[in-house]
């Protein structure tokens, strides 16, 4: 149930892992990832959520800040999402403002 | 008639959440339909507790949720004694969801995923409090519950 983000920038890219619950609770902590890794100026930024369970709006809004942040010419990738979380991004209309992928795949995000 | 009582906090949040699965789960809900239902109260929760304004220490910034269930459908209330807020009169992001996300105004979100997340939202202000109700139906094969 416990929330996490784990950040990492390797040439360019910037990673962060959520695990748990993204709700209004957590999401600054989400937030703080995303300002870690905006100091290093990547080029992209991929979002692994293979182990997130939940998120609520909160964390749709921390996806904006990330956007504002890092400026539109950084891809933002969503990798591994569940279905359900798929299914907020898509109500919400963000499909349109990243990359959605079932599986990291390194000759699309890395190329 | 199931019951829980919260302080207006965000750290509530997941009780709530806990909550609102296990009654889902008695329901016989789906997956998909629990989600919802759990995203649903979750946005409505954080809304009353980040713009309710609750009057602190007063004993009266508490949360009231209350799930029940007959054949047909599983109901969940939401209760707090902050200012009037009717969901159902703030605009809905669809004008925007269109829009590349950094062009979007920012609130709105989480109303819109509460009143979508169900299939009935009712609102009522009821003796000095906002009472939401959100209604989803369960599975036809599921009976009578446990």
């Amino acid at each position: 149930m416990a929330f996490s983000a784990t950040a990492e920038v390797t040439n360019g890219i910037a990673r962060i892992t959520l695990d748990g619950e993204l709700d209004a609770s957590s999401a600054p902590d989400f937030k703080a990832a995303i300002e870690k890794v905006a100091a290093d100026k990547p080029r992209r930024l991929v979002l692994m959520l293979e182990g997130l369970e939940f998120m609520a709006s909160a964390g749709l809004r921390v996806l904006i800040f990330a956007k504002q942040k890092l400026g539109s010419g950084t891809d933002i990738y969503v990798v591994g999402a569940r279905p359900a979380i798929v299914e907020t991004l898509e109500m919400t209309g963000f499909q349109h403002s990243v990359v959605m992928l079932p599986a990291y795949d390194a000759a699309q995000i890395e190329g | 008639m199931d019951e829980l009582r919260v302080t207006a906090k965000l750290e509530v949040l997941s009780s709530i959440g806990a909550f609102v699965l296990k009654a889902a789960e008695n329901a016989g809900l789906d997956r998909r339909a629990a989600y919802r239902l759990r995203l649903a109260v979750d946005e409505m929760a954080t809304n009353i507790i980040v713009h309710g304004n609750p009057l602190e220490h007063s004993g009266d910034d508490e949360i009231r949720l209350t799930s029940e269930m007959n054949d047909q459908s599983l109901t969940i209330t939401l209760e707090d004694r902050g200012p009037e807020f009717n969901p159902l009169e703030h605009e809905t992001p669809e004008g925007h969801i269109d829009k590349p996300m950094e062009q979007r105004p920012i609130g709105g979100l989480g109303v819109f995923l509460a009143i979508r997340g169900v299939d009935r939202f009712l609102y009522e202000r009821v003796n000095d409090r906002n009472r939401s109700t959100f209604i989803v139906h369960r599975p036809a094969t599921t009976g009578n519950g446990r």
